[in-house]
Formats: structure tokens, sequence, C-alpha cells
């Protein structure tokens, strides 16, 4: 039998006040910070290989600024130093393949890595911390989480109209970049844990909204499926 | 358009379905990664009614396995309820049928407290256990099964094993009612519940299942196991029915002697193939007619417009309702599985 009636998602008493807990958010806090400024600079280069919607990208780029600013106050009211070097180090691999791929002006590949992973990922993450972060915290990401589906929103439009010569090339970046993300969550999984973000939760969410977001672009079920797991049990 | 969602009875189970159904990167994996995966539909569904009414449905795979709650995952088994129930949402599902596990996760776990899921307000009363239908439908076996094996109810003893529960209370409601069996035998864990239905009934035999075995002459399952229990077969009486309407099966002996007769129970047969392919993949022998009650009760909802919760909440089950879908059930042609 089951057993005892059990509140799956109350808040489990988390001290953020504690070490531990200060020791945790100075990473996370820095990789949110750090992504954030990742991708007003990602969405500042797509402009350039998107002159028609410059404007509009350059719309959300001064969103995750603003973004950025919220998580710096986020930090400093629990008086926490993100570590930018690790969040910068963590980025590395993934702002790499988007500087190549910028280089060559692969567009698809671009929208892929920022528009379609690292938002969706985002969105994950910001879902899962609303219901255990701390009250000021929670106010500040319930508003990002809003804005960021906006942004995927943008990518999935675009790679949608323009599906029938995206797919190969989006089929391609995700087998290159999405085991990333798998081996980029890991090294930070123990520190989501104290913060009260399970990593099965975070990998599932993350599945949803991608697979979804891969659905609305024009993949079936089965190629979904393929796609969203991909590298998920090697990392 | 109607949903149902279900899961499928063990790891070992969903494994080969993945690999039968070509989804490799799921079919080498462990509970690790089922923990983890997301919803999917994994079936589109047309059902046609005797009247000639034609309906669409979808099913929705949760992922979630019951051995997930034996390795006590209790926060990825109920993030699969909650996630598949948001997804078949997201479909644009009228109406959507909790199967095996999913409607007991939701009432054990309290998981109608959950009305926010990121960006989706949770619409419940979208949703039905398909319990109603379910009761209905092992009542109707009891009846047809003494019949065809020349039990006389009015003679005869029925145990009914997870008494308690909210189908099984309202099977023994049901029979009480509706049949004139002689003696309800009890068998349930919790001992405050078995009073509270013994007093409410006014009637029925409090029991252990190795006390109520060898007096019954027909007894119904419908406990909540994550696996199948062993039962001593030499001590049963003969004739006996065994009405095993449990996801898995309660019982995992396999039982081939004489005069003890093993019914899948609470799965009805309809009387026009269904094209599909998810009653395959859970082993039913005729799987273009055969399906879980619960499934068929989204099924008549949808036929007959009913787009509300009929079954919801912990015994909450009228005798009423259940001739109200019975009645719709034969309307549609469904009939309870008796061979």
């Amino acid at each position: 039998m089951i057993g005892q009636i059990f509140a799956p998602f109350a808040d489990e008493n988390i001290d953020y006040r504690s070490e531990t807990y200060r020791d945790a958010y100075s990473r996370i806090n820095a990789i949110v910070i750090e992504g954030e400024q990742e991708a007003h600079d990602n969405y500042i280069q797509l402009g350039e290989l998107l002159p028609n919607l410059k404007a509009e990208l350059a719309s959300l780029a001064k969103m995750e600024i603003r973004h950025k600013k919220g998580f710096e106050a986020c930090g400093r009211n629990l008086n926490v130093i993100p570590d930018l070097a690790f969040a910068k180090e963590f980025f590395n691999s993934l702002h790499g393949n988007f500087q190549k791929a910028f280089a060559i002006a692969d567009v698809v590949t671009c929208l892929l890595i920022q528009s379609l992973i690292i938002e969706c990922f985002a969105i994950a993450a910001y879902n899962i911390y609303i219901p255990v972060a701390d009250d000021f915290a929670r106010k500040i990401t319930e508003g990002v989480v809003k804005d960021e589906y906006l942004h995927l929103n943008f990518g999935e439009v675009w790679l949608q109209e323009n599906f029938a010569t995206a797919k190969d090339g989006l089929e391609v970046a995700n087998r290159q970049n999405l085991p990333l993300v798998w081996k980029m969550l890991n090294q930070v999984a123990k520190d989501a844990k104290v913060l009260g973000m399970e990593k099965d939760a975070l990998v599932e969410d993350f599945m949803i909204q991608y697979g979804e977001s891969l659905g609305k672009i024009g993949f079936n079920t089965r190629e979904i499926m393929r796609m969203s797991a991909m590298g998920l049990v090697a990392a | 358009m109607f949903g149902l969602i279900g899961h499928l009875t063990s790891l070992a189970h969903a494994q080969a379905v993945a690999k039968d159904l070509g989804y490799e990167e799921y079919a080498g994996q462990g509970l690790e990664f089922w923990c983890m995966a997301p919803p999917q539909v994994v079936d589109d569904i047309t059902v046609t009614s005797i009247t000639g009414q034609v309906i669409q449905g979808k099913y929705v795979e949760s992922c979630f396995l019951p051995e997930m709650l034996a390795a006590k995952q209790f926060k990825a088994a109920t993030r699969k309820i909650i996630n598949a129930m948001v997804y078949a949402q997201k479909q644009g599902i009228d109406i959507t049928a909790l199967g095996g596990f999913s409607s007991i996760i939701f009432e054990t776990f309290n998981l109608s407290q959950i009305r926010q899921v990121r960006n989706i307000h949770l619409e419940i009363q979208k949703f039905t256990t398909g319990n109603t239908h379910t009761a209905y439908i092992l009542c109707r076996q009891v009846e047809q099964t003494s019949i065809k094996f020349g039990i006389d109810l009015s003679k005869a003893t029925v145990a009914v094993c997870g008494a308690t529960g909210d189908i099984g209370s309202a099977v023994c409601k049901w029979l009480d009612a509706r049949t004139d069996v002689k003696e309800l035998v009890l068998v349930a864990r919790n001992q405050e519940r078995l009073q509270e239905l013994r007093s409410q009934l006014g009637r029925g035999k409090v029991m252990g299942i190795e006390e109520a075995l060898p007096i019954a002459d027909i007894v119904v399952w419908v406990a909540s196991m994550a696996k199948g229990m062993e039962i001593d077969v030499s001590t049963l009486k003969r004739p006996c029915v065994l009405i095993d309407g449990g996801y898995p099966k309660n019982m995992s002996t396999s039982i081939q002697i004489p005069d003890v007769y093993v019914i899948n129970g609470g799965i009805v047969e309809h009387s026009i193939d269904i094209d599909w392919k998810i009653m395959k993949i859970v082993s039913m022998s005729a799987p273009a007619r055969q399906l879980f009650a619960c499934f068929a009760e989204s099924m008549l909802l949808e036929f007959e417009g009913w787009h509300t919760n009929f079954s919801w909440g912990r015994n909450q089950i009228t005798i009423e309702n259940m001739d109200k879908i019975g009645a719709v059930s034969i309307k549609h042609g469904f009939r309870p599985l008796i061979a």
C-alpha cells in the first residue's frame, strides 16, 4: 500500500540563512546571473544574423538584463556573493558552441541553443525553484518565468516557419548540445538539492517543456522522445 | 474529446513495451530514467457506439510505474500523475479517466490541493477516476458469473478484498442493495474503516484473507497493491469464482484447477472494434474489443456530453450513479467481460 497522506510539494523547512544554503546559493545564483547575461548577449548577436527581427531581439535582450538585476538582488537579499568565475566556466562549452555557430551564421543552431535549450531549462528550473524559494526570490522568479515563455515562443515561431529547412540542423545541434546540458545539470545537482530542487524533477520539467516546443515546431512524438532524451543516460 | 491516463504494470513491462514500439531511448532504461520521463500521447483513438455515434480520444502514458511506490519514490509518483493530467488538459481533452494507480495516488497524496502547475490551472472537473463504472461492471460480473457457473447468490458468500477502497465499498453497497447475496465478507487492512463500512451496510463479516478464501463462493479482488500476492489455491471452495479487478493483478498465482474460475475483473467488452494499440500492450485477450471499465467511463461521459468529474473523491460513489453509468454503458454497446 502507498502509505500515509503525504504533502509532496510542501515547504521542507529550508533555512535560507544557513551557511550550507548560502554556499550552494552562491553557485546557483551565479549561474542564473551569468545565464541571463549570456542570454542578453546571444539575443543581440542573433539580431545581427536576423536583421529583420533586430528590434524584437533587442527587446528580448533588454528583458534578460532586467532578469539579471532581479537575481542579483536575490543574492544580496541573502547576503550571498555569487561565484561568477564558477558560472563562466559552467557555461563555457555551451557558450563556445553558440559562438562557433554564430561565426558561420548558423541561425538554427544559435536558436536551438539559446531559444530552446537554455529557455526551456530556465523555465524548468525557475518553475521547480518557485515553490522552495525564499519570499523575496519567489516574487522575482515568478515575474521572470512569465517573460521566459515569451522568449521561448520567439524561437518556436521562427523554427516552425522554417521547419522544412531547419529540421536536419536542429537534430544535429540537439545531438551536440543537449548532452552538454545534462553534464551541466549533474555538476550542480548537489547544490540544487540543497535549495530543495530535485534533479529528476528538473529533468522531467525540462523534457516536458522541450518536448512541447519541439512538437510546436513540427517534430512528431517519436522524434521528440528520441531528441529530448538524447545523451541523458550517458551523462 | 476523451482521454485516458494509463501506466504499465512493472519496469520489465515498460521496457518490453518501449522496445516493441521502437522507443529505443526508453527501452533499456532503469527506474531512475522512468522517474524523469515526461508524459506522452502514444495513441489516438476512435470509438464508435452501437448508436452510430463516433468519438475521438487520446491515450496519455504517464510513465508512472508501481515500483516507484515500492521504492518510496513518492515525489516522482505524484509528479507523474500531476504532469500527465496537465498534459492531457493542454491537449484540449474534455474528459480524462485516471487509470490504474493514477486515481489512487491522486487521492492518497491529496493532490487535489495542487491547482496551479507551472502556467496551467488544473481543471479537475475534466477528470474522472472511472471508478463508478468499474464498480458497476464488477457487480455485473458477480451476477453474471454466478449464473454461468451455477452459483445461487441467495445461498452464496461473496468476499470483497479491498472492501474499504473507493471501488470495493461501492461494490459492497451495490451487492447489498441490488442483489440477494446471502453473505458479504469484508476484507481490508484498515480495521477502523472496516468497522465504519460494516455499520454503513448494517451487515457483513469482517475477516482476514486466509479465513475468507475457504468460505467464499465468489471473491472480488480490488485491493491497491503494487505487486500481486500468492494465494493458497488448495484452500479455495469448489466451485469458486475469483474476479480480479486489480491493476497490476491482485493475485500473482496462476490458477488452472477444475471448478476454480478466474475472471479478468473490471473489464468491459465493446460491441464494435476499436482501432488502437494500447490494449494489446496490456495483454488483453481481444485487444480491439476489451478495455478497462474506468477508461470506458471517460468514453461514456464523452458520448453523453457529460464533461464532468463523474467519479471523484474517496467513497463518494452512489448506487444511483452506478445505475446511471450502467444504463449508458449498455446503451453504447459495452458489456462486462465474462469469458
